[in-house]
């Protein structure tokens, strides 16, 4: 019992010093947070610039930049994906005051960075305010929430969205490729008396969902300066959950868990037939299902009014800077260079497959090739016009994971017959609103 | 008088520069020992305890949608929080039920395997002590992964089984679950108990055996009391382990659909802090310790009392 009551007063001690400690930080970091503000000045002599990203190979990328720039040398260090980890790194070093100068975060998560104050306003760097024009504009708002004088990063890659389907399975079942998605869910009928699921709904992966309501039209976070809305069920949120509801409810898709062996396992085993994904989806079908080589083609995503062409997102990131970075100017251009010069893009698509978000990029040579796993289609072109036809003003909120993760727990339930994707949506509209209440982000209710 | 306080006195005058030089030895030694411990105890545990309490008396404040975030002294405004959110008192709920049932059936098979390696009715004693204890070797999320590819529908080599039951429906996984944790840990507790088999002294054996006691009767009347404290630390530790169950349903998260991600207490501490809402997540983490404290300790009382009748 004594030993007890002094390992608690001994606790009680320690939490005391902490708080002393704790409150001087914090004020430290309010008064360096008023004066840090959007200053982009050049350093003066030879600057490491330290850059966290997961893409693949990108030691190989950034290799060329420091053989030419023996000024500015970038140390680059690698961890898993944003949401499987490096995020989480992120927010750690955040409180910890110990970031990079440069990170790599998607633009659904760019906006939770900047609630954090975490992010280093880019546009304040003349060289990225002059390089606004060469992006793709719905790229350009990602960063800049909308705002013509800010940049939160530097836009990377997009994912535009389009319909991966077996044209040897369709043709000989004499099935029409859909146009829209009235069409599609008939396809289905068709697909499953053929014995096959039209597609794998993404249970889990609320993104997919996202890239579907942005091609809709509903729009799921508005900040107007004073105030967060949250729409999470609005009449074209509705539309596209209860679409998918009904393709669930009559066992017309298949809910296998997506990024699994058992997705693979859905695709290569031609139970799935078709896949609205984005650009990158191209080299998932590729490593996931093998044995469906040649027999892939690339389509128009489908329309929700026949004559319409729109385009969906899923995906796509940024390079930003973080606040506390000593070389914001140097971080900047090393950005700027690895997302609109030829020679990175073209190694960042050779590595990672990664999709430009610059309108040259699109054009670029590397992506005018017949590719051979698509039957020598050339299937960057119908890419290309899809990230023209993404409709610009999608904003993501600022507590996406938690959104992400509470609708994800609404669909699975919804999947194995709890629920309808709509209530899913209902919750996590609720559940949203109070993640940004207790965050003390000012929210309409 | 005097006698006495000569003979107290001898002894005390040859004594007293012994006691002495031994007390000087052990200054010397105490800290040698006891300062590598207590500096790692007090960085890696009583300071992050600290802090996480600390963490958890705070609260943001912010102005206009983009504000920098101000940490402020909240009180109790998190745990106000904590204790109005459903999910994670479902969480304790579910890890409770879990608990109920998985421990007494995981420490009841270590004690029976542990009394069979005991007694002597096994050939092969070395081996399988070892082959019992291997799955501890195996990290828990290896465990699990290996564990949700046996129960996927489509991809077991148990189809015939799995295709039939869905175990990673919302009605079996966390039984599932409660399988992977049985199989990782038997061997362990089975270890602590057999090794306090093995420290009962034989004579109690014989004396049992000359009052005609078979192995069974030995085994019902004189192991397991005698291994009793053994049982009930396992039974602590496993307690201790239910309520902070993390790994292996975050990687059944990827297998089935029926794990939310407030499944467990430590899943919703994981995903507050990955809001990322530090404040919140420490205030959810001291709750669960202060539960897991509450519930080791009324065990420990309950078991005491027991001894005590």
């Amino acid at each position: 019992m004594r030993t007890a009551f002094r390992a608690a007063s001994a606790l009680l001690v320690s939490a005391l010093a902490l708080t002393a400690c704790g409150s001087g930080g914090s004020d430290d970091d309010a008064s360096g947070g008023g004066t840090s503000a959007a200053s982009c000045a050049p350093s003066s002599g030879p600057v490491t610039i330290s850059y966290t990203t997961w893409i693949p190979g990108i030691e190989n990328v950034v290799k060329v930049w420091n053989d030419k720039n023996p000024n500015i040398q970038v140390k680059v260090q690698t961890g898993p994906n944003g949401n499987g980890g490096t995020y989480q790194n992120f927010f750690n070093q955040l409180k910890a005051n110990n970031t990079p100068d440069l990170g790599h975060i998607e633009y659904d998560a760019l906006p939770s960075f900047r609630v954090q104050d975490g992010l280093f306003d880019v546009a304040s760097c003349d060289i990225v305010a002059k390089a606004k024009d060469q992006f793709i504009p719905w790229t350009w708002n990602q960063v800049s929430f909308g705002d013509d004088k800010s940049a939160w990063g530097v836009p990377q890659d997009s994912g535009p969205m389009a319909l991966f389907y077996r044209a040897d399975l369709f043709e000989k079942n004499n099935i029409a490729i859909p146009k829209t998605w009235d069409e599609y869910a008939a396809a289905a009928e068709k697909v499953k008396a053929a014995g096959g699921y039209i597609t794998n709904f993404s249970q889990s992966d609320i993104n997919q969902f996202a890239g579907f309501t942005w091609q809709a039209g509903g729009r799921w976070f508005a900040n107007d300066g004073q105030q967060w809305t949250v729409n999470l069920t609005d009449d074209k949120t509705k539309k596209v959950a209860d679409y998918w509801q009904n393709l669930i409810s009559k066992k017309l898709v298949s809910t296998v868990p997506p990024w699994t062996t058992e997705w693979d396992n859905a695709y290569n085993s031609s139970s799935a037939w078709t896949w609205v994904s984005a650009v990158w989806g191209a080299n998932s079908i590729m490593s996931g299902a093998p044995k469906t080589a040649g027999k892939w083609r690339v389509a128009p995503m489908p329309q929700w009014s026949a004559g319409e062409d729109i385009a969906g997102n899923w995906g796509g990131s940024a390079t930003a800077v973080f606040k506390n970075s000593k070389h914001p100017y140097e971080a900047a251009q090393f950005a700027l260079w690895l997302n609109t010069s030829e020679e990175a893009l073209a190694l960042l698509n050779k590595e990672a497959q990664l999709y430009p978000a610059t309108t040259a990029g699109t054009k670029y040579s590397y992506l005018a090739n017949p590719v051979e796993f698509y039957g020598d289609q050339k299937i960057y072109e119908v890419f290309a016009d899809a990230s023209g036809k993404v409709t610009p003003d999608f904003t993501w909120g600022p507590t996406m994971t938690s959104t992400y993760a509470n609708a994800s727990d609404g669909f699975k339930a919804a999947v194995s017959g709890t629920g309808t994707l709509n209530d899913a949506l209902t919750a996590t509209q609720k559940s949203t609103i109070e993640t940004l209440k207790s965050q003390a982000i000012p929210v309409k209710e | 008088m005097t006698q006495t306080m000569t003979t107290v006195d001898v002894p005390e005058g040859t004594e007293t520069p012994h006691k002495g030089g031994r007390a000087v030895r052990y200054g010397r030694a105490v800290p040698f020992f006891v300062v590598p411990f207590g500096l790692l105890f007090v960085l890696f545990y009583l300071v992050p305890i600290g802090y996480a309490i600390v963490q958890s008396l705070y609260t943001v404040e912010r102005t206009g949608t983009f504000g920098p975030a101000r940490e402020v002294f909240g009180g109790l405004v998190q745990y106000q929080r904590v204790f109005e959110d459903g999910p994670f008192w479902a969480s304790i709920g579910r890890v409770l039920l879990f608990g109920v049932v998985q421990v007494p059936v995981m420490l009841g098979l270590a004690l029976v395997l542990a009394l069979l390696l005991d007694s002597g009715l096994v050939k092969g004693r070395r081996f399988f002590r070892l082959a019992f204890f291997v799955p501890y070797a195996i990290p828990g999320v290896i465990a699990a992964i290996m564990w949700g590819f046996l129960y996927s529908p489509n991809l077991s080599p148990l189809k015939p089984i799995t295709s039939a039951v869905d175990f990673l429906s919302a009605d079996f996984v966390l039984w599932a679950i409660a399988n992977v944790v049985t199989w990782v840990y038997v061997g362990y507790n089975m270890l602590i108990i057999y090794s306090a088999l093995l420290a009962v002294p034989a004579e109690v054996y014989e004396a049992a055996r000359i009052d005609g006691a078979g192995p069974i009767r030995i085994a019902w009347s004189i192991k397991i009391p005698l291994v009793m404290p053994a049982i009930v630390l396992t039974t602590v530790f496993s307690i201790i382990g239910t309520l902070q169950l993390l790994a292996e349903p975050q990687v059944f998260r990827s297998f089935s659909s029926a794990v939310s991600s407030t499944y467990t207490p430590n899943l919703t501490v994981y995903a507050t802090s990955s809001v990322p809402n530090f404040n919140l997540a420490a205030a959810f983490s001291v709750v669960l310790a202060l539960a897991t404290f509450i519930l080791s300790f009324a065990f420990l009382k309950f078991t005491q009392r027991k001894g005590v009748q």
